[in-house]
């Protein structure tokens, strides 16, 4: 068993079970066929295209995809084929100059988080070259960035592909984790805050028990100190007190008592402390308001400028309000509750991605952490809000083999629990093989072929995924020779007319110049893009 | 590792810097010729001069006798030991702060520098030094503060606003800042402030004409030589001492706005620090013209970097994500840079104390300079280029601190 | 460039592809050099100096009437015409209408005939005159020459055009190059022969520019190493010793990175000797950021100059050696003191301005438009911002 499954408190910091009251993913029916879950994400028709001095670069051109609810769909495809440029362009996190999603929707929560593309740009092709001058309107293009980014986070999560890159190298670890927990659950986190209770005769009892149990070992010091966050009603508080008892239990003992008595005077709250709780929970409300007018915003189509307007009004007046709370000294002092309650947060985070020593990491920096545990780092940044989607930019692949297992049994478990679908993008087979629930194969920007992943393995249709498993070389069936693919890759600049495979399909037929397949249902769940076959066309 | 060790070790390896400086003026000192080495640097007790090899014999008016004060020079100063004996010589009088005496036939010394200063001959350079460096130094501040202030949260915004007004604006103001002489801007500047703040002081009030005498150069208010510029501000009791406006020396710290701040005089700071700024303006002009790029560029680097499109990704909001990942990661390369410029800096120091009159370090510095061979002094020419240097090299070791501190992963060692 | 890789085709001799690759290269360069407007001002403006240059070098001078100038502290000159006299130039500045009381010792009345003083005399409409950019009045203080060769400011500016620039290209080239064989040299071998250049770097960007370039100079002439006819010799020593390390600095964190390259490996490999290395390879590719520093540089030395000159330490003995820095620092101490005791009214009436103004805008556009290039030209160059 795994820590994560030995361990009954593991709650990936929030104060649920596996569950946040609110969120909108039960836990996933594992016998519930894939198709009749319902869809999270509706991907019709993306294009993106990146503007170069050498050309235009079609990186997508046309990529359909539903995610249902609590499924892994695996993304495959050489490198270059434009599987990330996918994920970025979902939440348009690609860089706009020079990149560009040109059109395409994608329908998240029945909102299109694409609304408004096509008036943000202008094209006008440049005479006697391949480059395509492009005229941004800034303005829109921020707004619409404001509107995507309402939804990412606690919606849809990303978690990228260099861990030792990605997080910010001068700021603690847990820092950046709370971060992401304020953003998304301060709300509840300032309500827990403010409703404990550390004091009277059950925390005197609950603290007493904890002292008692130091002499023990961890497993009685770990539910002595739960049953004191119970009592507290702050459960980031008995993990406080855990690690204090258990250095205290490595140290000597003596001074437990009082330092549990010091813990708990931090969540007695001053007025000063309370008054800017309440101002910063006001602007947590007026945030996540927002964040539902832009959705609400993507929904219907049109802008809602009333609403925004009154929380801007709204939010100027609870800063205006909020401002002696934010001179330095004051500042530092009026916010200790908070910092230390989202560092006990996130203490809680780590400890639920299976991290043996989670104070120390938390406190220490990225630089001095490896790739394997960062990469923990980010997941459990990453679904520490319970987002219901959860986009993996190939996750594993700068890791060695060892740690890419366990991260995808971390993963693979975290899923089990909380039901959140997962785009998992990748170039390895093999971790498709262990991961995903259905695959989706792409090459030079288009999707050439979606099945479930045991359909995919055993009757493979298009030629490219054939090619793609033969090229495995496989133990038990011992060949000279190393079958690979004939031909490169495509330059997207100048991409090969009507299925872009063609060049390099030993099946290829004259049509195969000229059209684009569509994409056609040659079983259920199980759809190719390809001339070969002549199945029904794909409903959207 | 732990801050202090950082600390101690960066100022470790600034030594091997420092002797280099002293070596490097040792080799130009060297090159002098003896007569000019025993001016400036060998203090008489009497009144002849060391400056001469031959003097007019005493009762033999016509004739030449060599100079017993010169002889008692080169010995004292070891011009007639080896080479290497003459360098530990001047490295141990480097560093103990004895940098010669201003020379008797330099423009400092016979008080003909036209600016009202008395003659200063037979004064150590390093308490004369030391008495007009806090007005620079208190220039250098307020510049460096108008620099911080202005430059960094323009960058900032350049970087994110790419192509867009600002970032034109600031490229108009980091180009003209760049390629403006300074004392083109300066003479600007004080033009400009002359005709907005009005005319000449009033006929009572124009410069005396005769030199001053300090009275003491220690704890007490020496007479003003002139009144100050751009008129008078009606701030302040009536003839307040003009001389903490144009310089010398002031209780207890010798720095002009501390003192009267100790002596309790508010308005009379403030006074001083609003002198003040059209000079630091003038200095942080070109500063930031150069700084502003960098932090640009820094900025837009930054914003190039993986951790901001994960922050992005975790839903921050944008104002967040630039203020506080982009924004204290450039700060990093924005520091370095700072302290990549201060020997640039100094450059303009000299020029705008001449344009705005003020009694600072750079302006000795120039009164040492000017006219021909005759009216060099060679003392506090050197001497000041040593002072330069060494505020160079504190204000790295500074910077170098500041940006540890700013990333751990430097504290790695 | 083809799409598809056909299995084997006929490849072009290596030094044709290599010469194509590099042609694109500038091709692409220039194209977005071309983008940036600021860049192509720049450049548009530098054709102006260039083709003012070209002018100077063969420029007569203008004229052959002897001009009084004003010494120092009351040794008068003859008098042109016998009228007014010259007035003392450093002290000498407060006017006062004629018929009145003199407010004080130093104040005279403005010589209103004095043949020195000449206001610009251009017009739009009416061509450029026999003074189109005024008259040069102040010199500097170190003059003993009576019998000048430079009367007018345009003069000065078209003469001074070759001197500043043929000085600041020198002196840039000249630093550049020995910092590039220093800093390549530091930056291939590493060691302690990398410890030794940085630490004299160190040493040398410790001390700033001015106070160093200064010292050299004095030092220069005190020890009698050199004569007058040298000065500029002189000061081209001293600039190459004050600008090196800023190139050294530049060209070794570029050879660091270089030496870790694969191709480097195989030459060394393939028995190339150390030497053949550094010139083929490390050299090369370390040059384009030293480009944009030289092109920076060359647009700050004319500021340096005109700064030293400003502080009283005459470089060139102007106006036998006219530079826009000597000349115009000369009327800016007058043009200083005016406007703090005199007003600027007054001051713009009394005082040569113009010989202030003129050579400042023109230090000032040489400096903008050769930084418009350099900026274009690093935008263009770094690959991080292509687009």
């Amino acid at each position: 068993m795994s820590a994560a499954e030995s361990n009954p408190r593991i709650t990936l910091g929030v104060d649920r079970g596996t569950l946040s009251p609110g969120s909108t993913s039960p836990a996933p029916t594992p016998s519930a066929p894939p198709e009749t879950r319902p869809v999270v994400l509706d991907v019709r028709d993306l294009v993106t295209y990146f503007y170069t001095y050498d050309g235009v670069v079609r990186a997508l051109e046309g990529v359909s995809f539903k995610l249902r609810r609590g499924e892994t769909l695996g993304l495959v495809g050489e490198t270059g084929c434009g599987k990330s440029v996918t994920a970025f362009s979902i939440t348009r996190i690609i860089p706009d100059p020079p990149g560009r999603v040109v059109s395409g929707k994608v329908l998240y929560r029945g909102a299109d988080l694409l609304w408004g593309l096509p008036a943000e740009a202008r094209f006008r092709p440049v005479k006697g070259t391949n480059r395509v001058k492009v005229r941004r309107s800034f303005r829109r293009i921020k707004a619409a960035q404001a509107r995507v980014g309402s939804v990412r986070g606690g919606g849809i999560a990303m978690i990228f592909q260099e861990p030792t890159q990605a997080m910010n190298p001068i700021f603690p670890v847990y820092d950046q984790l709370s971060e992401v927990l304020l953003e998304h659950r301060g709300e509840q986190l300032i309500d827990a805050l403010m409703g404990s209770r550390p004091q009277g005769p059950a925390f005197r009892a609950a603290a007493g028990a904890v002292e008692a149990s130091v002499r023990l070992n961890d497993e009685a010091i770990r539910s002595a100190a739960k049953a004191l966050g119970e009592a507290v009603n702050l459960p980031s508080f008995g993990t406080q007190v855990f690690y204090m008892a258990r250095q205290a239990r490595a140290g000597g003992g003596e001074n437990l008592a009082r330092e549990i008595e010091k813990a708990a005077s931090r969540l007695r709250l001053s007025r000063v402390q309370r008054g800017y709780l309440r101002n910063e929970r006001e602007l947590m409300t007026i945030a996540r308001e927002l964040r539902s007018v832009y959705i609400s915003e993507m929904r219907r189509g049109e802008h809602e400028r009333v609403n925004r307007g009154r929380l801007s009004a709204r939010r100027l007046r609870a800063r205006i309000r909020g401002f002696p709370y934010r001179i330095w000294g004051i500042h530092r002092r009026a916010s200790r509750p908070l910092r230390e309650e989202a560092f006990w947060r996130a203490v809680q985070a780590l400890e639920g991605v299976s991290i043996a020593n989670p104070v120390q990491v938390a406190r220490g920096y990225p630089h001095e952490l490896s790739g394997g545990m960062l990469q923990r780092v980010m997941i459990s940044m990453a679904l520490s809000c319970d987002p219901e989607i959860l986009m993996a930019d190939e996750p594993t692949t700068a890791l060695d083999v060892t740690i890419q297992a366990q991260i995808l049994e971390l993963m693979n478990d975290l899923r089990a629990r909380i039901g959140t679908a997962i785009l998992l993008i990748t170039h390895d087979l093999a971790v498709i093989a262990e991961v995903a629930d259905r695959v989706a194969v792409m090459y030079a920007g288009q999707i050439v072929e979606m099945a479930p992943v045991k359909s995919l393995y055993t009757r493979p249709l298009h030629p490219y995924t054939q090619g793609l498993l033969a090229s495995i070389p496989r133990v038990d069936q011992p060949s000279k020779k190393l079958e690979s693919i004939p031909g490169s890759v495509p330059n997207l600049i100048f991409p090969p007319t009507g299925c872009r495979y063609h060049p390099r399909c030993p099946h290829a037929m004259p049509v195969c110049k000229e059209q684009r397949p569509p994409m056609t249902v040659e079983a259920p769940g199980h759809n190719v893009a390809c001339f070969l076959y002549t199945g029904p066309s794909v409903v959207e | 590792m732990r801050m202090w060790v950082y600390v101690v070790r960066r100022a470790v390896l600034v030594i091997p810097v420092v002797i280099g400086v002293m070596t490097v003026m040792f080799v130009l000192i060297s090159a002098l010729p003896t007569t000019a080495r025993t001016c400036s640097f060998y203090h008489p007790s009497g009144k002849v001069s060391p400056c001469t090899t031959t003097i007019v014999c005493p009762g033999h008016p016509n004739q030449l006798c060599p100079n017993p004060v010169y002889l008692s020079a080169v010995s004292a100063l070891g011009l007639n030991k080896p080479i290497y004996v003459q360098w530990a010589i001047y490295v141990g009088n480097a560093l103990s702060f004895q940098w010669g005496y201003v020379s008797q036939g330099s423009a400092l010394g016979t008080g003909e520098t036209g600016a009202g200063l008395p003659s200063l001959a037979g004064q150590s350079v390093a308490t004369i030094l030391s008495q007009f460096l806090p007005y620079t130094i208190e220039l250098a501040l307020l510049s460096l503060l108008i620099i911080l202030i202005v430059s960094i949260p323009l960058g900032n915004l350049s970087a994110v606003y790419r192509n867009r007004p600002v970032d034109q604006a600031s490229r108009v103001m980091s180009f003209s800042g760049y390629a403006l002489p300074a004392f083109l801007l300066g003479s600007l500047f004080l033009a400009a402030a002359t005709f907005a703040f009005g005319g000449p002081a009033a006929p009572s009030k124009i410069c005396g004409g005769s030199s001053t005498v300090f009275l003491d150069f220690f704890g007490s208010w020496p007479q003003p030589p002139c009144q100050p510029l751009y008129g008078t501000t009606n701030i302040g009791p009536v003839g307040y001492p003009a001389w903490l406006i144009t310089g010398y020396i002031s209780t207890p710290t010798g720095f002009p706005t501390v003192d009267a701040i100790v002596h309790g005089q508010y308005w009379l700071a403030l006074d001083t620090i609003i002198r003040l700024i059209l000079p630091a303006l003038v200095i942080a002009y070109t500063a930031i013209a150069g700084l502003l790029r960098f932090v640009r560029n820094s900025m837009l680097e930054v914003m190039n970097q993986d951790f901001i499109r994960t922050a992005r990704a975790k839903g921050l909001p944008e104002s967040k994500v630039i203020k506080k990942h982009a924004g204290r990661n450039s700060l990093n390369v924005t520091i370095t840079v700072l302290g990549l410029t201060f020997a640039a800096f100094i450059t303009g120091f000299p020029v705008v104390e001449i344009v705005f009159n003020l009694w600072g370090v750079g302006r000795i510095y120039a009164y040492s300079v000017i006219g021909g061979t005759s009216s060099w002094d060679f003392g506090v020419l050197f001497g000041t280029t040593l002072l330069f240097t060494y505020l160079v090299v504190a204000a790295n070791i500074i910077v170098d601190v500041l940006y540890a501190y700013l990333d751990p992963r430097v504290r790695l060692g | 460039m083809s799409v598809t890789g056909s299995p084997i085709t006929r490849r072009p001799s290596n030094f044709r592809r290599n010469l194509a690759a590099r042609w694109a290269q500038y091709r692409r360069t220039w194209y977005f050099l071309r983008r940036n407007t600021l860049a192509l001002v720049g450049l548009g403006i530098l054709l102006c100096f260039a083709a003012a240059f070209v002018y100077g070098l063969y420029y007569p001078a203008s004229s052959s009437v002897p001009v009084q100038y004003c010494a120092t502290n009351g040794v008068t000159v003859q008098n042109l015409t016998g009228g007014n006299p010259c007035y003392d130039a450093p002290n000498a500045i407060c006017t006062y209408p004629a018929g009145s009381v003199a407010p004080g010792p130093n104040c005279y009345q403005t010589p209103v005939d004095n043949p020195n003083f000449i206001a610009p005399t251009m017009t739009l409409t009416g061509g450029l005159g026999a003074f189109p950019f005024g008259s040069l009045v102040y010199p500097s203080a170190d003059l003993s020459v009576d019998n000048p060769q430079f009367y007018n400011t345009y003069d000065m500016l078209v003469k001074g055009t070759v001197n500043s620039v043929s000085i600041s290209v020198l002196i840039v080239a000249t630093g550049a190059l020995v910092g590039l064989m220093l800093g390549a040299l530091s930056g291939y071998y590493g060691g302690w022969v990398d410890e030794v250049v940085m630490r004299i770097t160190d040493i040398f960007l410790s001390i700033p520019a001015i106070l160093l370039v200064i010292a050299v100079i004095i030092v220069g002439k005190s020890s009698g190493l050199v004569t007058f006819n040298s000065t500029l010799f002189l000061i081209g020593v001293a600039f190459v010793i004050v600008w090196w390390p800023f190139y050294a600095r530049i060209v070794r964190s570029q050879s660091l990175v270089v030496r870790e390259q694969r191709y480097v490996e195989a030459s060394r490999a393939s028995g190339a000797s150390n030497g053949r290395i550094i010139m083929r390879h490390v050299v090369p590719n370390s040059v384009y950021p030293v480009f944009v520093q030289m092109s920076l540089d060359v647009g700050t030395i004319p500021l340096l100059l005109a700064a030293i000159t400003f502080i009283g330490f005459v470089l060139f003995p102007y106006p036998l050696i006219p530079e826009w820095g000597s000349v115009a620092a000369a009327g800016a101490e007058i043009l200083t003191a005016v406007f703090t005791q005199c007003g600027v009214k007054s001051a713009v009436c009394s005082v040569p301005w113009w010989q202030v103004l003129f050579p400042g805008l023109a230090i000032f556009f040489f400096s903008l438009s050769v930084n418009f290039l350099a900026d274009g030209l690093r935008d263009a160059l770094d690959p991080r911002l292509r687009r």
